[in-house]
């Protein structure tokens, strides 16, 4: 099929689909979930302030006006009011957003370290010991709950290198002079190492199989036979080849698991108190705060188709052989 | 724990009057003057699990924002801890007095009293805060509104001189005042107006340059999940912070805390989880500070007259030769590590005119099996007792005692342990129960009061039969006798009690003045929910806190109840 | 792009001879024939065992006090205390049931969803194709860890609830597989043959289809019962699971919760989770040497890497 027609079908797959997360997103929470007010429980809670706030929250309107009035409101970027601080649901999401971004990307960064000097390990040592062991380490972290294993960097890692092991900053950073901005950089690197590099180890496995595939087609073109038969100091041209054939698998892999880390870091951005979006779905199921759940999920899902559509264009913009 | 998250003035604090008994470990002096030595200034590192949602006494859902109201707001009164007692001492009033028939209360401010922006701070305030709170007491203002209950008006005849004109008198004004904060007219009356509804939605700190408060310090910076500083404020009326700053770190979880405080990077704790203490109390750099507390846990019985099952379950003898059977040691020993106390008053411990002459319960199942034997409630083929069939206007058909025990999942302590251990004295008496989780708070709330709830036609508390869940209590006893009246069905009842008498005499306390009258009365009630085994009270959990030996004057009890639990820690040097 | 974690356990294999045993069919020859293959149901096998002895080897109730919290391992407990004072051994064994319950129940659950929707798809082509693949493919986009705690706060912290929404949410990937082996087989001759005969297709499905079917159905779920297993410890961690059953996850959650880093029990951390990593492990290998036995071809990018929806090559396997 031509460019034109593969990229414009995406678009209208990821366009309903977004729409079909949204719909489902207000069925989940607002149909499911009953009368959030019905709940509430406080001293002057007579029937006429419970009215009060169904009215101020627009819970007294039939479902189908929700409806429409929340798919107007998403229209304008409006998702809506959290119930518990009654502060717009967009300004309490972004930092936490933020920060999740910000661990996930060097969570990333540390997987894909890691898978390429796993992968090309593997492949240099191939079948012997040290390409087994680093395949099935890789298989074997991918197999540990990643909060069990946030709990094992806790008990073991931590201590060892001095990393806090909790929250985003120091306590007293800039608490009564400014900190300078390099303080507060690396204030903020020490505390996501612990659960960036638990994302890591979970994610490498995928990367250093990806490039240890890489590099062996690689290693099996003719021109780099002979190559290598010429003497070592043509390893690095091998090297630097193998690792451009896998640059795409790899950025798709990264796409792709973009919509789920973001999702999956929930556990360890509970184990290590990180402030992250994770960390804030847990607390407003805790709290019901079906604003705060509604919008911290359709974000999710719009990372996810957002990064579905990313891959997919990838694989069409990078692989010829793809639109075939 | 839903008690905690009241939006009236939960307390997450554990205060109790020193005179019970309790097992009292090494709890510190109450502050005032120390004898070692003071050094001023250090920034108090706070870590706590509870954060801070609001900065508007007129919204606010988390505990811990009531101790940044203490900080940030005036007070007319607050109390104190002294040898042993929680008493009422002012804080923005010096004194005060009361008209003969107690309907009119005078107090009598500090003169020269500055709110943060340099305006004075006046009984104009007061007033005008206590107006505007009756005014749209059914709405916006609902939250703070019970602090001034029965409240007709407030008048401001001079600066410093603010009288409450009540429509009855009340027995516990001062008391109910202490939950009453002061907010700026000039900063706040522009959300008086229409339906008040900024009042209720006005968050000051989202603009900290306009942000006017009166108190013992000033929010420098918030950060809801990170940490949030406080300043002295230099205008304050009495005794100054020893500190430079507050900085309070909200945690997710109480290990990571008490890790960084075992590194050195928080200097207070405000709660210890019962299964660090002992590791704690072996770290010779950190004191362990340990006073009977006020959470009490309880085993819940629908006590709702109009209940169209298991009716045998009403019967107080029945709920009593149960009760017997349930090891309270061993809750205390499995479920706490050994860090609570068992309690037998509704109200607990920490409050007053608390009613020491109750039961107490034994540990006697022998005695509570002869008492179901008695009743007429015979074993069936598998040990299992059968409530026989009855006759009349509720009759039943016999059926095996057979129960669910219904736990909210927001417990803040091992609620499945604590379930075993009842379901194995319950199953000595022959009686089998199961464990159904009802869900976070809310939901649990839902199922015991049931769809439809509405007093006017008795509909609700239907369809459960047990529960076990715990309660926050307080100094003044009014909110917890006030759950089990016909009043607060589907509010703050859990157990769809109806019994006129104990109403009566809860409105009976609620307006007696005379401090000796009203502590029999509020006895008496205690008596009452004794008797017919409303509750089963089950153990009282200590409240345990800790600090660094680098610093002094925390006082545990003071949580938030007073500005001094704030000002008066202070750097040994 | 083969860029299949579980394509990394065939990998791990290579050098050893499996060709002869790459026919279709022939699970036989592949489990007696590749050493991962036999350890993976060797250590699933361990497990089961446990699980079905458990009756036998945990007397009494597991969860009852006999010491101190957090006592560190002796003679007498060789996998130390728990906070609340519990033989860990008798938990983990307690545990194991549990876990693999849930497992098999919700990968059942999955494979029948996604089994039925794969066949239906597969065999009747045209609009219930295009209507039940689009399904699948809205499914595939909503996160699935997000969706299934927000479901399992909604629905109630029962098992039966987790394993049901555990269930709901696996189905998409083993529909796509078992799509993709129907529409190969369906374009068999004999299919063709049989259908020119006047055979229902009821009969068609049932007789023909199914036992080609089966097979890779029954490989896709050992891999379910892995993330089944695995999922369930997401939801309890979080504080949604059934607190009155014991579980891997469970246990995981209790060690947090009782505060165990803080006395430094690593005894009371480790077991758990080790062995939710040895069963995913051992399903992860048994499950992809099965399938990948069974059908080499769809080894390339098909696989529902666990959390990860890889989407399979454009224009190979899709309906277009």
């Amino acid at each position: 099929m031509r460019g034109f027609d593969y990229v414009g079908k995406r678009m209208l797959f990821a366009a309903l689909t977004v729409f079909v997360a949204i719909t489902l997103n207000f069925v989940l929470f607002r149909t499911l979930s009953g009368d959030a007010v019905s709940a509430l429980r406080c001293r002057q809670c007579t029937q006429a302030f419970k009215e009060y706030q169904r009215e101020q929250l627009g819970l007294d309107k039939s479902r189908w006006e929700q409806y429409q009035l929340y798919l107007e409101d998403l229209a304008h970027g409006n998702m809506g009011k959290s119930l518990r601080s009654e502060q717009p649901v967009t300004h309490e999401l972004w930092p936490p957003l933020k920060n999740t971004m910000a661990m996930v990307a060097l969570g990333t960064v540390f997987s894909i370290v890691f898978g390429v000097l796993v992968g090309v390990v593997c492949a240099w040592r191939r079948g012997t010991w040290a390409d087994k062991g680093g395949l099935w380490s890789g298989l074997a972290f991918y197999s540990m709950p990643p909060q069990w294993l946030g709990l094992l960097m806790v008990l073991f890692v931590a201590g060892w290198f001095g990393l806090p092991t909790a929250g985003i900053k120091d306590p007293t950073l800039g608490i009564l002079g400014d900190a300078s901005t390099w303080d507060v950089f690396v204030d903020r690197i020490r505390h996501m190492l612990l659960p960036a590099l638990t994302l890591g180890l979970v994610l490498y496995g995928e990367y250093a199989l990806v490039v240890r595939s890489a590099m062996l087609e690689t290693l099996g073109e003719d021109y780099v036979l002979t190559a290598r038969a010429k003497g070592l100091s043509n390893w690095r041209t091998v090297r630097t080849h193998g690792l451009r054939n896998a640059l795409l698998p790899i950025v798709t892999l990264v796409a792709l698991s973009l919509g789920f880390i973001i999702g999956g870091s929930i556990t360890i951005e509970y184990v290590f108190s990180y402030p992250g979006i994770g960390l804030e779905v847990v607390e407003a199921i805790d709290q019901r705060d079906y604003p705060i759940l509604q919008g911290a999920f359709l974000l999710l899902t719009l990372s996810v188709i957002g990064a579905n559509l990313l891959a997919d264009l990838l694989y069409f913009k990078l692989d010829p052989r793809v639109s075939g | 724990m839903r008690r905690t998250i009241a939006i009236v003035a939960a307390v997450l604090a554990a205060l109790a009057l020193a005179a019970c008994g309790g097992s009292g470990g090494n709890a510190t002096g109450s502050g005032g003057s120390e004898t070692g030595a003071v050094t001023e200034g250090g920034i108090l590192r706070v870590g706590s699990i509870n954060y801070i949602d609001s900065f508007n006494p007129f919204h606010f859902i988390e505990s811990q924002s009531y101790n940044a109201f203490i900080m940030l707001y005036p007070q007319l009164v607050q109390y104190d801890f002294v040898d042993g007692e929680y008493v009422i001492v002012g804080d923005l009033a010096d004194s005060w007095d009361t008209s003969a028939d107690g309907k009119d209360w005078t107090f009598h401010l500090k003169s020269g009293a500055k709110w943060s922006d340099g305006q004075p701070l006046t009984a104009d305030d007061v007033a005008w805060t206590a107006n505007t709170t009756a005014k749209y007491a059914s709405g916006p203002t609902a939250v703070m509104a019970p602090a001034l209950a029965h409240l007709k008006n407030a008048e401001a005849p001079d600066p410093t001189t603010v009288v409450l004109h009540y429509k009855t008198p009340v027995g516990n004004v001062l008391a109910q005042l202490e939950q009453f904060f002061v907010v700026p007219e000039h900063v706040w009356s522009k959300f008086a107006v229409g339906d008040g509804k900024g009042l209720k939605t006005y968050a000051p700190e989202n603009d900290l340059s306009t942000m006017v408060t009166g108190g013992a310090f000033t929010l420098k910076q918030y950060e809801k999940k990170g940490t949030t500083v406080f300043l002295p404020d230099p205008n304050y009326w009495a005794d100054k912070p020893h500190v430079e700053a507050v900085a309070l770190t909200y945690y997710t979880n109480a290990d990571s805390m008490i890790a960084d405080m075992k590194s050195g990077q928080v200097d207070w704790v405000d709660q210890v989880p019962f299964n660090a203490v002992d590791v704690l109390k072996k770290d010779s750099n950190i004191v362990v500070q340990q006073i009977p507390g006020a959470e009490t846990t309880n085993i819940t019985w629908n006590s709702n007259p109009y209940k169209d099952e298991n009716r045998e379950l009403l019967d107080p003898e029945v709920k009593k030769a149960l009760s017997m059977c349930v090891d309270r040691d061993k809750i205390i020993e499995v479920v706490f590590n050994g860090y609570a106390d068992k309690v037998e008053s509704l109200p607990g411990k920490i409050s007053l005119y608390e009613n020491k002459d109750l039961g107490p319960l034994e540990h006697d199942c022998d005695a509570g099996n002869a008492m179901l034997d008695q009743l007429g409630y015979k074993r069936g083929p598998d040990g299992t007792r059968i409530a026989p069939a009855t006759t009349g206007k509720d009759a039943q058909p016999a059926h095996k005692m057979q129960y669910e025990i219904m736990q909210p999942t927001s417990l803040d302590f091992n609620g499945p342990r604590a379930f075993d251990i009842v379901k194995e004295g319950f199953a000595e008496a022959g009686v089998d129960v199961t464990l159904k989780i009802g869900g976070d708070s809310t939901a649990a709330y839902e199922i015991e009061t049931t769809d439809h709830c509405d007093p006017a036609t008795n509909s609700g508390y239907t369809g459960w039969d047990i529960a076990m869940w715990d309660w926050v209590g307080y100094v003044d006893p009014d909110f917890m006798l006030s759950v089990v009246t016909k009043g607060q069905w589907c509010s703050w009842s859990d157990t769809g009690w109806d019994n006129p008498d104990y109403d009566a005499l809860y409105e009976k306390q609620g307006t007696t003045v005379d401090e000796n009258e009203r502590a029999s009365i509020v006895q008496q009630m205690e008596q009452m929910i004794y008797d017919n085994w409303v509750y089963t009270q089950l153990v009282e959990e200590q409240y345990i806190d800790a600090h660094t030996t680098a610093w002094d004057g925390m006082d545990p009890h003071l949580n938030a109840y007073a500005k001094m639990y704030w000002t008066r820690p202070f750097k040994t040097g | 792009m083969s860029a299949s974690i579980q394509g990394g356990a065939a990998a791990a294999t290579e050098g050893v001879d499996v060709g002869a045993a790459r026919r279709p069919g022939s699970i036989r020859h592949v489990a007696l024939r590749e050493p991962t293959a036999i350890a993976g149901l060797a250590i699933i096998a361990f497990f089961v065992l446990v699980a079905l002895l458990s009756p036998f080897l945990v007397t009494g109730d597991p969860k009852a006090k006999v010491g101190p919290i957090f006592e560190p391992p002796s003679a007498s407990y060789p996998i130390g205390l728990d906070g609340g004072g519990a033989n860990m051994v008798d938990l983990l064994i307690a545990g194991t049931r549990v876990s693999l319950m849930v497992g098999f129940c919700a990968a059942l659950v999955s494979a029948f969803i996604g089994g039925t929707v794969g066949v239906l798809a597969g065999f009747y082509g045209g609009r219930t194709d295009v209507v039940l693949m689009r399904t699948t493919d809205y499914f595939l986009v909503i996160p699935d860890i997000p969706l299934m705690i927000v479901a399992a706060a909604l629905f109630g912290r029962s098992l039966t609830n987790i394993i049901i929404i555990i269930g709901i949410i696996y189905w998409t990937t083993t529909a796509r597989l078992i799509r993709a082996q129907v529409l190969s087989v369906r374009e068999r001759v004999y299919v063709k043959r049989a259908r020119a005969l006047g055979a229902g297709n009821k009969r068609l499905i049932f007789k023909h289809i199914l036992p080609q079917v089966a097979p890779l159905l029954v490989a896709n779920t050992v891999l379910l019962v892995a993330y089944a297993i695995f999922a369930e410890t997401f939801i309890t961690f979080l504080g949604l699971g059934d607190p009155s059953v014991i579980s891997w996850g469970r246990l995981i959650e209790n060690a947090f919760n009782d505060d165990a880093i803080l006395n430094n029990a690593w005894w009371a951390i480790i077991p758990p989770g080790l062995c939710v990593t040895l069963v995913v492990l051992g399903a992860t290998l048994f499950g992809q040497s099965l399938e990948d036995a069974l059908n080499p071809r769809l080894r390339v990018g098909h696989l529902s890497v666990r959390r990860f929806k890889v989407r399979p090559l454009r224009g190979k396997l899709d309906s277009e």
